[in-house]
């Protein structure tokens, strides 16, 4: 058995054995799934104070046609302005209307009387648009108008199909907004592999080299192998984590959730998948939730995504960790290490922000650069991937990452090499660079 | 035989020098004593001999032939800084370095399970490092260090963190080790034990080797001709009997059940005539060359006044 795999094997049993890996690993599908749960949750409980708005409406048009909704409730008062403003102090806000509302639609005041918020604002002024639309098309005294308005409202949910991929009617229909969602989900759990996964490997060197077995181990294994043991030992494990989190989700996804979706949702997915839903089996039903349903169910699907992520966290992990690894051997504690990790962070803060630019754009330009540039491939071309993307560009995007590892690795080996053995003194910039010269 | 020879080795850091153009051989099966002062270069040294760092020029030859990756299975090095996974359980542990030096798990199994039982430490197959004590570790750390029972050995303060009966204890298992046909090379400070156990030395200072070759040559070559005799009767009859054959030095003598005085002699011949001078004056109970100690050598060698 060679060094390499021995120091893998010792990484890997050395974290998989914690009861904080074993616990994160089975608890964070639940907890991911609570996230998703949670702001629908938040919203049932948090609706709990109606906020009472009084109204003084000079025009008497706009008052008897406001109407409470969930949150907002109004009453209206006979005081003057300057009354209400005084004495209704424990109303939410005083909603002045002013008489000539239809010619000038500006005169709407409101004096609220705790902090206000752009839903309730837009809220009322939503209404008064309305209304005050409303009475203008009266003025035009057309017949039966309730009656036309109520026959001409109309909701249009579209399906895309992608044309370029195939021609095929049965081919599957994409919501984008699966996608971007899905597209945001990935961009962020990468972005968190990378960034735990390498300060783990940064910290794991840190604690070799004070706890100084680096000295016992680099009298048996070059430096390299050691290094290259420790990347790849905790790479395992974040490659078993992710494998549990899939067919947790899969199993969630393939059997679970079709167990606890009601007959007809379950029918319409299906139709979704299959191609083009007919009208009477999608009637009623969300179509964004429908091709969600679809998309979670759909093994193909699903096991493509989880394929990508494995590969690209496996490439991105590899080449950041090797940069703080290289940190980590290069001072003494933690917390030495914040400044040298400068450069680290920054570029995968920098994929984080592009990924909020590309997931909107996912075939720009800008898109496909910083997909290709390997410290922020993983993160946006992560996001893009449940877009459909072409496969040149993530067998060009996998390709370019990983021999970017390549080269990081025999880089960062350098400073490695000379920084475990520096104790005391926290090296600059300009330091490791006269490290990576050095010969051994 | 020799087993290991360096052969002018330089190894220049960014700002200094570590080593300039040290040679020395360690003969097979000799107990070999590295000593300097601190910084003087023995931590580079041992480094270049277990392949940690290259020298920039210069040689070492392992046997007759330099020195290769594989070899390093071949050496056990116990590093002046010791250290273990405190996680990991001393069994698992001990097996990992085991295995690491090239023995199977079998094979690491068996061995340690003996160890364990010489050192009494059965109980803490199961341990945590960190539970344990430092001198407990540096059992530990030891039995891992001999455990693939290598050609060569090197210590680096091998007993610094052990009480007396323990240190003692280590050192008959070294001398148990080269008994077996280990080579030792034994880096220290501490000179008492360089002249207990070693039987060569070299004193690198200031990145040269600037003393090599046996314990006992070394002592005699640096031996200043001074002699000490204990007698009994007159100490004015014997003053008057060796003057001027012989200098005498004057200071404290040794507590003893006779009277004595150290006497230094300036050349070879004369200490027969002198010898035969104190016989006459008073009656002679010992007659014994002062051999400097290695610690009197060592700082004299460091000051340049040797």
């Amino acid at each position: 058995m060679s060094n390499v795999s021995l120091i893998i094997g010792r990484e890997f049993n050395a974290r998989v054995r914690k009861k904080s890996f074993i616990i994160t690993t089975l608890l964070m599908p639940v907890l991911m799934l609570g996230l998703m749960v949670a702001p629908a949750l938040i919203m049932e409980f948090s609706r709990g104070d109606e906020k009472r708005i009084a109204v003084i409406d000079e025009s008497g048009l706009v008052a008897p046609e406001l109407q409470d909704g969930d949150e907002l409730s109004f009453e209206t008062t006979d005081l003057s302005l300057e009354e209400a403003r005084r004495e209704l102090t424990d109303r939410f806000g005083v909603l002045f209307i002013g008489g000539d509302i239809l010619a000038n639609p500006n005169d709407v005041r409101l004096y609220a009387n705790s902090t206000s918020s752009i839903v309730v604002e837009s809220n009322i002024t939503g209404q008064i648009e309305r209304i005050l639309e409303a009475e203008k098309l009266r003025g035009y005294n057309i017949e039966n108008l309730s009656q036309i308005l109520d026959e001409v409202k109309t909701s249009v949910s579209m399906q895309t199909f992608r044309n370029d991929k195939s021609q095929e009617e049965d081919s599957q229909a994409q919501s984008s907004i699966v996608a971007t969602v899905l597209g945001y989900v990935l961009g962020f759990v990468l972005y968190m592999f990378l960034l735990i996964y390498g300060s783990m490997v940064m910290q794991s060197v840190i604690e070799e080299k004070n706890s100084r077995v680096l000295e016992v181990m680099v009298s048996s294994v070059r430096p390299f192998d050691l290094m290259l043991g420790k990347i790849l030992g905790v790479a395992l494990v974040a490659v078993v984590q992710i494998l549990v989190w899939g067919v947790l989700i899969c199993g969630i996804g393939g059997l679970v959730l079709p167990q606890l979706m009601p007959a007809d949702v379950l029918a319409g997915a299906q139709a979704v998948q299959a191609g083009m839903p007919d009208a009477a089996t999608v009637e009623g039903l969300n179509p964004e939730m429908l091709q969600a349903v679809a998309a979670m169910t759909d093994m193909g699907y699903v096991v493509k995504i989880f394929v990508c992520l494995l590969l690209f966290v496996f490439g991105g992990y590899l080449l950041y960790s090797a940069m703080f690894a290289a940190v980590g051997s290069a001072v003494d504690s933690v917390q030495d290490a914040s400044q040298l990790q400068m450069p680290i962070t920054l570029p995968i803060i920098l994929a984080l922000l592009m990924m909020l630019a590309v997931i909107k754009d996912p075939d720009s330009q800008l898109a496909f650069w910083f997909s290709v540039i390997p410290f922020t491939s993983p993160v946006v071309m992560m996001a893009r991937i449940p877009y459909e993307i072409p496969w040149w560009e993530i067998v060009l995007s996998l390709a370019v990452l990983y021999a970017s590892f390549v080269g990081m690795v025999w880089l960062a080996s350098k400073i490695y090499r000379v920084g475990i053995f520096m104790y005391g003194k926290k090296p600059t910039f300009k330091e490791l660079a006269k490290w990576i010269g050095y010969k051994y | 035989m020799d087993l290991l020879t360096v052969e002018h080795v330089v190894k220049q850091y960014a700002r200094h020098k570590a080593l300039d153009d040290v040679s020395l051989t360690i003969p097979r099966g000799s107990v070999y004593g590295l000593l300097g002062p601190n910084g003087a270069g023995k931590t580079t040294l041992i480094r270049i001999i277990n392949r940690i760092t290259a020298p920039d020029s210069g040689r070492v030859l392992f046997g007759d032939r330099e020195i290769r990756p594989a070899d390093v299975l071949r050496i056990g090095y116990l590093p002046e800084e010791r250290g273990l996974y405190k996680k990991m359980k001393v069994g698992e542990q001990a097996i990992f370095f085991a295995r690491l030096k090239g023995l199977s798990r079998r094979e690491a199994v068996e061995r340690l399970k003996q160890w364990f039982v010489k050192f009494g430490i059965e109980g803490w197959w199961d341990k945590k490092v960190e539970e344990l004590s430092k001198g407990m570790a540096q059992k530990v750390q030891f039995i891992v260090t001999v455990l693939h029972e290598p050609e060569l050995l090197i210590f680096d303060e091998p007993f610094s963190g052990f009480d007396p009966i323990n240190a003692n204890l280590l050192k008959e298992e070294i001398m148990a080790l080269r008994d077996k046909g280990a080579t030792i090379i034994f880096s220290t400070h501490n000179m008492a034990s360089v002249e207990e156990i070693c039987d060569h030395i070299t004193l690198i200072d200031k990145s040269h080797n600037i003393l090599s070759g046996r314990v006992d040559d070394i002592r005699r070559r640096h031996g200043s001709n001074i002699f000490e005799v204990a007698f009994r009767g007159e100490e004015d009859a014997l003053r008057r009997a060796i003057e001027g054959r012989c200098e005498i030095l004057e200071g404290a003598p040794e507590e003893s059940a006779y009277r004595t005085l150290r006497l230094q002699v300036e050349n070879d011949g004369e200490v027969r005539s002198v010898i035969a001078a104190v016989n006459e004056a008073v009656e002679l109970r010992s007659f014994r060359e002062i051999i400097p100690s290695m610690n009197d050598i060592f700082i004299r060698a460091v000051a340049g006044t040797l």
